[in-house]
Parts: structure tokens; C-alpha cells; sequence
């Protein structure tokens, strides 16, 4: 593929993202028209100024932050693993964040810090702490198994442990707890507030430019490391600073809405269905805006517009990803980074 | 200029191998080895002697375990890992040879683009250069991986078993393009191989690894007279001597063979494939050539037959 129409793919992407987030604020259980919402954003008063300050922008913008997130992620994970079924749900890190949130929760509950743990700041620094740990487990067990099948299974396995201790967790906690908690596990973008906001914003910034700055060397990685070593490229520093970016952006994501499925496993393989590329100079910008896209249209789908009934956005997801991975690996009959 | 400015890599009791723990798994003794500029070296020994670790520490990218290398060029490496990303085209996989010299954004000169070009023509990739990895034969991929190192422009080309997996004529492809690399753009080039027909043919040098843990340097044709070859590859049927594959005259008759040419060496070959010894005797072929064309003619008893081919020629001997 030429340079330039890697170019105008991502273009063509971008001119689809913005016209999808009109379209996702502009639906919900009250329509507000395109020229409605023109006007509305720039107003202070009105029902739809409020609607849309208070609830759809906020929610239409998180979905942007956590879809280009996970996406990112889920690609800087199967690069590093060059394992095309890697991602960050499927290898654990989004039940570590869980795990360390849940924690915190609890810790709160009894310990005497509450405004401590309350600040958005103190989640999203656990849940990026649990994400990364994970992250630095798997990196360390890839080292003896060289197998990516058994890499997938240790992944399933931590992510089975630590599931298993917020489950514990939630047993054991109060029944109020418990309802956020299940809640929480299904995946909401609608429930992040304007100060949640500003901490997704710019942790993820700060996550997809430190990603943004790895391109020669997620590039190398896919020659492996003797190769990259010659290429003077420095792996070791390179995998240190993808876990921090990847643990920080799933981090916050899964701490503000929930552990969200496949949109890190099925977005690379999306964009490169439609950007037939192994450049990451292409590749990772693209993936952003697939994440950010399909994480829209998932919530679109999710609000069931003209009803007022909203579905669990997990569910969407799952529905919209797991098939689209079963038909690539039967299409192309394999599957590769 | 003095010998030291033909030095392109030298090891002083270099010490090769794994550290684990407290266990150290030493492959050779201390190495002293040198490669001078301009040379194609073929590194032979069975495997798992440890060719391509003594490749990755040449290179920098295994740790020595004691000694020193100095290497007056940088070296770039071709092995045997595979590299995924199917995705990748060969012209982004030989754009890869020029990533120590960019930035972060991997913005490419003018420089850069011509290098790559140069590369891809080098090897002779032109017309697949935008076809995915995925999409090549084997020998098309290690061409490209190839190209990849000579992108890189530097001195030293270290590349760990370029040919296997390869049929005969991409092998021989390899080992030309290799051979006139040195010859022409001056580069150093050491090449772990099995391939011993090739390596004598083409090298200027050998190393060979022993069983006793070392390395033996000379001239290919050094080393196959004075029986190197033979005390470490144990040779089963083959008289490197000869360059081929011993046969047992089990037929007990001579033949004596006259001609010349290759269809000289091929009737010979057809002969003593058959179990007959060619040698003094009554019983005579004789190659000759009409109108271009080769004409076997046997002598037997007195009479002769004229044959137009080795097959009608032997069916009559065996009759």
C-alpha cells in the first residue's frame, strides 16, 4: 500500500469520526437534530444545551478517550507479543485494574482515607497500577514461554485469578456496593463526570503520545529483538515505556467505565482490513481513530435510539467484536500481527 | 596502508556462550579470529555447535562471556528468526536497514530512498517490492532479508545459514550474489552454512568448528587436502577429494573412456554410477561429436556401435 493512500485512509477516517460523534450525540431517548445540537453546543441555557453539556458530550467524549485507548493498546499488546490474539481483556490487565479498584473501593469503605480515595486521580493511578503489573507479569512469564497459545492461557488464567478475588471482594462487600460494583462491570461510558473527564483526558493523552513516540520501535519489534538490537533500536527501554502507556490507558478506562471487551483485540485486525499495512507510522494513528469510531457507534447501538431503555455497552461489544474475529480468522484462515 | 587497515573484525580469546545463574556453558575455546576487508568467509560445523551464537556476539547482540572483539565497521545481520508482520511489504522490510539512521518519526531522505532502491535492484526484488512478505517464496524472503542488510550500508555482512531451505538454484543464487558483494563493493561477509559444495566453490576462507571445541581457519582447498574436512565431517560415501560421491565399481569390468568436454566428465560419471571402473581395457567408448551433437561410440570386440545417447549407450553395456 503507497504512502499516500495510507494517508487518505486515515483521513477518510477522521472525516468519519467526527461526523459519528454528531451522530452519537445527536441520538439517545431524545432526539436532538444536527442543526439542534449546532445550536445548542453554543448556548448555556436550554433543555438540549443541558442535555447535551451535562450528559451526551461528556459520554460522546469518553467513548472517543477509551475507544482510541483500548484500541492502542490492544495494538501495542499484539505487537509486543507478535501474538494477533493478544489484547488487553484477553491477556488480564483489564480484571488487574479491576482487581486494584475494587480494592481501593474497599479500602475506602473501612480505612479512614475516603476523600483520598475518592479523588479521580486515586483511581485512575490503582487501575493503571493493576494494568501495568499484569502487564509486567506476562511480559516476565513470555520470557520462558515461548508459545503464544500458552501465553494466551496464562492470560486467561491471571485474568481467572483476579476476577475470582473481586468476586471474592464483591461477596463480601454490602449489597449497595455490590449494585454500583455489577453495574460498573457491564461498561458504561455515560457515567463519567466533567472532573472523571479531564483525568481520562489526559492520562490517555499522555498514552497515546508516549505510544505515538514508539512507532520505530513497535516497527522493530515485529522483526524481534535480535534484529531490532542491530537496527539500534532499544527494546528493553521500548517494552518499559509501551507497559506504561498500555497500563495507564487501560487503567483509566476500565477505572471510569468498566472493564470494556474486545475493542482492544478486534480494532487492529479492523484497520488492517482497511489499511492493509505493518507500518505503525500508519498503523497506530488509524487504530486510534477505529477505536474512538467503533466505540461510538457501539454506544449509538447501546442507547437503542427513540427508547429510553439503555443495553450494557459490554454487551454490544462483545456482539459486535467476537463475530467479526470468528468471520477474519475464517476468511483469512489465519490470523497475524 | 599497513595490515592493521584491512582488519574489518577481530576476536582476542574471545569467549562464546550462555551464562545462567552461576552456570557458564562455554561453546569454544578462547577464539582469536580475524576477518579482513573484502572477504567472503564460510563458517562451517554441525549443528548446534554453535554457529549462530558465535554470529549474534560478532554482532553485539550476545554478550561475550570473557575476551574482546573489535570490530572496526558496524555489522549488519541476517538470521533465521522469522519476522512477522504479514502484512509488511519487501520495500518496508528493507526500509527497516536504514532505521539506525532515522528519527523517531522515521522520516526518510532522499539518501534514504536511494539505498533502499539500490537494495531492492541489488537482489533483483524490483518486481515484487510492494508484494507482501506473506506472498514470497522462501528464497525470494531471504533475498529480501538480504537486501534488508545491505540497506543498512555497512562494511560487515554477518549472515547465519542464508541458504537453507533453499532448492539448489536459489542456493547457488545466494552464494554468487554474496561472493560478488565482496568482490565488488568491498564489504566483509561470513557466512554460517552446511552448504560444503558451495562454501569450497565459492569462499575465500573457512572456518570450520570442530568437534573439540574449535575453530579452524584456512583456504577451502588447504583444508580439503590435508584431510580437515574429512576427520571432522566423518564423511559417509563422499570423497571430497574428487567432489563426489564414491562408487563402487560392483560390475568388476573396465571400460577405457576417451573424449573430452563435459560429456567426457558425464559419461564417466554415467559409468561408474553404474558400477563399472573406467580404466585400461579392451572394451572402449569413445566420445565424439557430429554435427554438434555428442556421439558415444563403443568399441567391443572389435565392432563398433554408435550411440546418440548415455541411456541407449548403457542399455547396450548392461545387455
Amino acid at each position: 500500500m503507497k504512502q499516500n493512500s495510507a494517508r487518505l485512509a486515515i483521513f477518510i477516517l477522521t472525516i468519519a469520526l467526527g461526523i459519528l460523534f454528531l451522530l452519537n450525540i445527536s441520538m439517545g431517548s431524545v432526539s436532538i437534530s444536527l442543526p439542534e445540537v449546532l445550536k445548542a453546543l453554543f448556548s448555556e441555557t436550554g433543555t438540549s444545551s443541558e442535555i447535551l453539556w451535562q450528559f451526551r458530550l461528556p459520554k460522546a467524549i469518553t467513548c472517543v478517550l477509551a475507544g482510541s485507548a483500548l484500541a492502542c493498546g490492544g495494538l501495542m499488546m499484539q505487537t509486543l507479543f507478535r501474538n494477533p490474539m493478544a489484547g488487553p481483556d484477553v491477556l488480564g490487565l483489564t480484571s488487574g485494574s479491576s482487581l486494584l479498584v475494587a480494592i481501593l473501593l474497599l479500602a475506602g469503605r473501612y480505612g479512614s482515607f475516603i476523600t483520598f480515595v475518592q479523588s479521580p486521580w486515586s483511581v485512575a493511578l490503582a487501575a493503571s497500577l493493576g494494568g501495568a503489573m499484569v502487564f509486567v507479569i506476562i511480559i516476565s512469564i513470555a520470557k520462558y514461554v515461548r508459545d503464544n497459545t500458552a501465553l494466551l492461557i496464562v492470560g486467561l488464567m491471571i485474568s481467572a485469578a483476579t476476577s475470582s478475588v473481586v468476586s471474592v471482594l464483591q461477596f463480601t462487600s454490602q449489597a449497595d456496593d455490590l449494585q454500583t460494583f455489577m453495574i460498573w462491570m457491564l461498561g458504561s461510558v455515560g457515567s463519567t463526570n466533567w472532573s472523571e473527564l479531564v483525568v481520562l483526558t489526559i492520562t490517555i493523552s499522555m498514552g497515546l503520545g508516549i505510544s505515538m513516540s514508539m512507532i520505530k520501535a513497535l516497527n522493530g519489534m515485529l522483526l524481534g529483538d535480535s534484529y531490532a538490537q542491530n537496527l539500534a533500536i532499544n527494546i528493553k527501554r521500548a517494552r518499559t515505556w509501551i507497559v506504561i502507556a498500555t497500563g495507564m490507558m487501560v487503567g483509566v478506562v476500565t477505572a471510569f467505565c468498566g472493564p470494556i471487551a474486545f475493542v482492544g483485540l478486534a480494532v487492529p485486525h479492523l484497520v488492517r482490513l482497511i489499511i492493509p499495512v505493518s507500518n505503525h507510522k500508519i498503523l497506530l494513528p488509524a487504530v486510534m481513530l477505529g477505536g474512538a469510531i467503533l466505540l461510538l457507534i457501539c454506544d449509538v447501538i447501546a442507547q437503542l435510539p427513540g427508547s429510553t431503555q439503555v443495553l450494557p455497552l459490554n454487551a454490544i461489544t462483545s456482539m459486535i467484536g467476537a463475530p467479526v474475529v470468528i468471520w477474519m480468522v475464517i476468511k483469512a484462515k489465519r490470523i497475524s500481527v | 596502508m599497513s595490515e592493521l587497515d584491512h582488519i574489518a573484525l577481530q576476536t582476542l580469546n574471545l569467549k562464546i556462550g550462555y551464562k545462567k545463574d552461576d552456570q557458564v556453558r562455554v561453546l569454544f575455546e578462547p577464539l582469536s579470529l580475524t576477518l579482513t576487508k573484502g572477504e567472503l568467509v564460510c563458517f562451517m560445523g554441525s549443528n548446534g555447535i554453535g554457529k549462530t551464537t558465535l554470529i549474534k556476539t560478532l554482532a553485539g547482540i550476545h554478550p561475550p562471556i570473557s575476551g574482546s572483539i573489535t570490530r572496526n565497521f558496524p555489522a549488519a545481520i541476517v538470521l533465521t528468526d522469522k519476522v512477522s508482520g504479514n502484512l509488511m511489504t519487501v520495500r518496508d522490510l528493507v526500509t527497516y536497514g536504514r532505521y539506525p539512521y532515522l528519527n523517531w518519526w522515521l522520516t526518510l531522505t532522499d539518501q534514504d530512498h536511494h539505498l533502499i532502491e539500490t537494495a531492492i535492484k541489488k537482489v533483483h526484488l524490483e518486481s515484487i517490492a510492494n508484494k507482501h512478505l506473506s506472498q514470497l517464496s522462501d528464497g525470494q524472503l531471504q533475498m529480501a532479508m538480504i537486501a534488508k542488510a545491505l540497506a543498512q550500508d555497512t562494511n560487515i555482512l554477518l549472515l547465519d545459514e542464508p541458504t537453507a531451505h533453499l532448492d539448489l538454484n536459489n542456493r547457488v543464487e545466494i552464494m554468487n550474489l554474496l561472493r560478488s558483494l565482496a568482490r565488488e563493493t568491498g564489504k566483509t561477509i561470513l557466512v554460517a552454512t552446511h552448504e560444503l559444495d558451495l562454501a569450497l566453490q565459492t569462499a575465500d576462507k573457512i572456518w570450520l568448528a570442530t568437534q573439540h571445541k574449535k575453530i579452524v581457519e584456512g583456504i577451502p582447498e588447504d583444508l580439503v587436502l590435508d584431510g580437515t574436512f574429512d576427520n571432522e565431517f566423518q564423511l559417509k560415501g563422499f570423497d571430497l577429494k574428487t567432489g563426489k560421491v564414491k562408487h563402487t565399481p560392483y560390475r568388476k569390468t573396465l571400460i577405457q573412456l576417451e573424449g573430452s568436454g563435459p560429456e567426457f566428465l558425464w559419461t564417466k560419471n554415467a559409468l561408474e554410477r553404474n558400477g563399472y571402473e573406467v580404466g585400461p581395457s579392451k572394451t572402449q567408448v569413445t566420445v565424439t561429436f557430429k554435427e554438434g551433437y555428442p556421439e558415444y561410440i563403443l568399441s567391443l570386440s572389435g565392432a563398433e556401435v554408435k550411440f546418440e545417447s548415455l541411456k541407449d549407450l548403457l542399455i547396450r553395456l548392461k545387455a
